[in-house]
């Protein structure tokens, strides 16, 4: 093992080190003085820094903080504040409700009835809105599939060139009509 | 006297009790005295400062958790207390969590086999006394570390408790400031 570093030196001290580390180190420190001799000048340190004369408080500390603390109250917490102004704020305003002829359990049930009111709008709405959807499945469903067997039966009797040029002149139609519709409704470049 | 003692003392200074925080008082005095003393260097301070903690403590007792240990809700209101002083006489200070240097902390080097040893040139008691010069050489935040662990002999899940930083962090910046007061003995002998 090779010399130790200073943040072992420190944790050897003050036990910190696991079992088998502080065996280690041991062992190393029966033959190396070096090593020795750094573990021995920090524990001095530390022995001699515990020792030092405390601040000496005058005899009479404890009566001039309680002349100080005779003179002070006991706060309350910031969140006791808050509780307490919210609560206060509460109160007043039911008051103000109640002076003007309205009465807090009606705001309450005004407010509950907009609520109410709200979610039996929003449901019939999502229902109306399901009918509607499966409706229009229901009846484009048969439409789409006779268009596209029609169109299929089409195909089969008609030459593939005669479908190229059908094909053509139904993508100029459908251009023309659209050209001819923007300028006819303004919708502009 | 155990930290149930402290929870009734505080409890029966919220009712109102001031023989129970004078119990407190006469209890925390001299630890936040030593501490507070070494870090403000003078005496007078020292007490109008140690006055001034107990005196926040007191008018905000209920906003002190019991889920912590009293002694450290003390210490972290006697640390704010200095940092502000601190701050208002512009005294360099950082955040223990930022790196100091480009070395870290020189914690990972080996120990140098040529170091002269301060505890073959000094007695016990000298080494405290150049001890006391050496602290105030370190910078704030480590001094406070130092100051706590070998004065208070808090632990460092206590000190993390105090800086809200993680565990590791505070043993690391203990390792730092005994390392550097070390090396500043030396340059001093």
């Amino acid at each position: 093992m090779s010399c130790l570093t200073i943040r072992d030196i420190y944790e050897y001290i003050e036990g910190g080190l696991s079992r088998e580390r502080n065996h280690e180190l041991e062992r190393h420190l029966s033959f190396c003085p070096a090593c020795r001799r750094a573990v021995e000048e920090r524990r001095l340190i530390a022995e001699a820094a515990s020792g030092l004369t405390p601040f000496a408080a005058p005899d009479d500390f404890t009566d001039r903080v309680m002349t100080r603390v005779a003179l002070l109250k006991i706060k309350r917490p910031a969140w006791l504040i808050i509780l307490l102004t919210a609560t206060a704020g509460l109160a007043v305003f039911s008051l103000l409700l109640m002076a003007s002829g309205g009465s807090l359990l009606g705001l309450v049930a005004g407010a509950s009835h907009s609520f109410w009111g709200f979610l039996k709008t929003g449901a019939v709405f999502t229902a109306k809105a399901a009918t509607l959807l499966s409706l229009a499945v229901k009846t484009l469903r048969p439409l789409l599939e006779a268009g596209t067997k029609g169109l299929s039966m089409l195909t089969s009797l008609v030459h593939p060139g005669f479908q190229a040029l059908i094909l053509i002149l139904a993508l100029g139609a459908a251009v023309s009509l659209f050209l001819g519709m923007r300028k006819k409704l303004s919708l502009g470049d | 006297m155990s930290e149930e003692k402290d929870q009734v003392l505080v409890k029966r200074t919220l009712r109102g009790d001031r023989k129970a925080f004078e119990m407190i008082v006469r209890k925390y005095h001299q630890p936040l005295l030593n501490y507070v003393g070494r870090m403000v260097g003078e005496r007078e301070l020292a007490l109008d400062f140690t006055q001034d903690v107990f005196a926040r403590a007191y008018a905000s007792l209920r906003s002190y958790a019991p889920q912590f240990k009293f002694s450290t809700w003390l210490f972290k209101i006697a640390s704010n207390l200095i940092i502000d002083h601190w701050r208002k006489k512009k005294l360099p200070t950082f955040s223990l969590n930022e790196p100091l240097g480009s070395d870290e902390d020189g914690l990972t080097l080996d120990v140098p086999d040529d170091e002269p040893g301060i505890g073959r040139k000094f007695e016990l008691a000298e080494i405290g006394r150049r001890i006391e010069g050496a602290l105030e050489e370190l910078p704030g935040p480590l001094r406070e570390l130092f100051v706590w662990r070998h004065i208070n002999e808090l632990s460092y899940e206590e000190m993390a408790e105090i800086k809200g930083l993680p565990v590791g962090t505070i043993k690391n910046r203990v390792f730092q400031a005994k390392e550097m007061l070390r090396r500043t003995l030396q340059e001093m002998s």
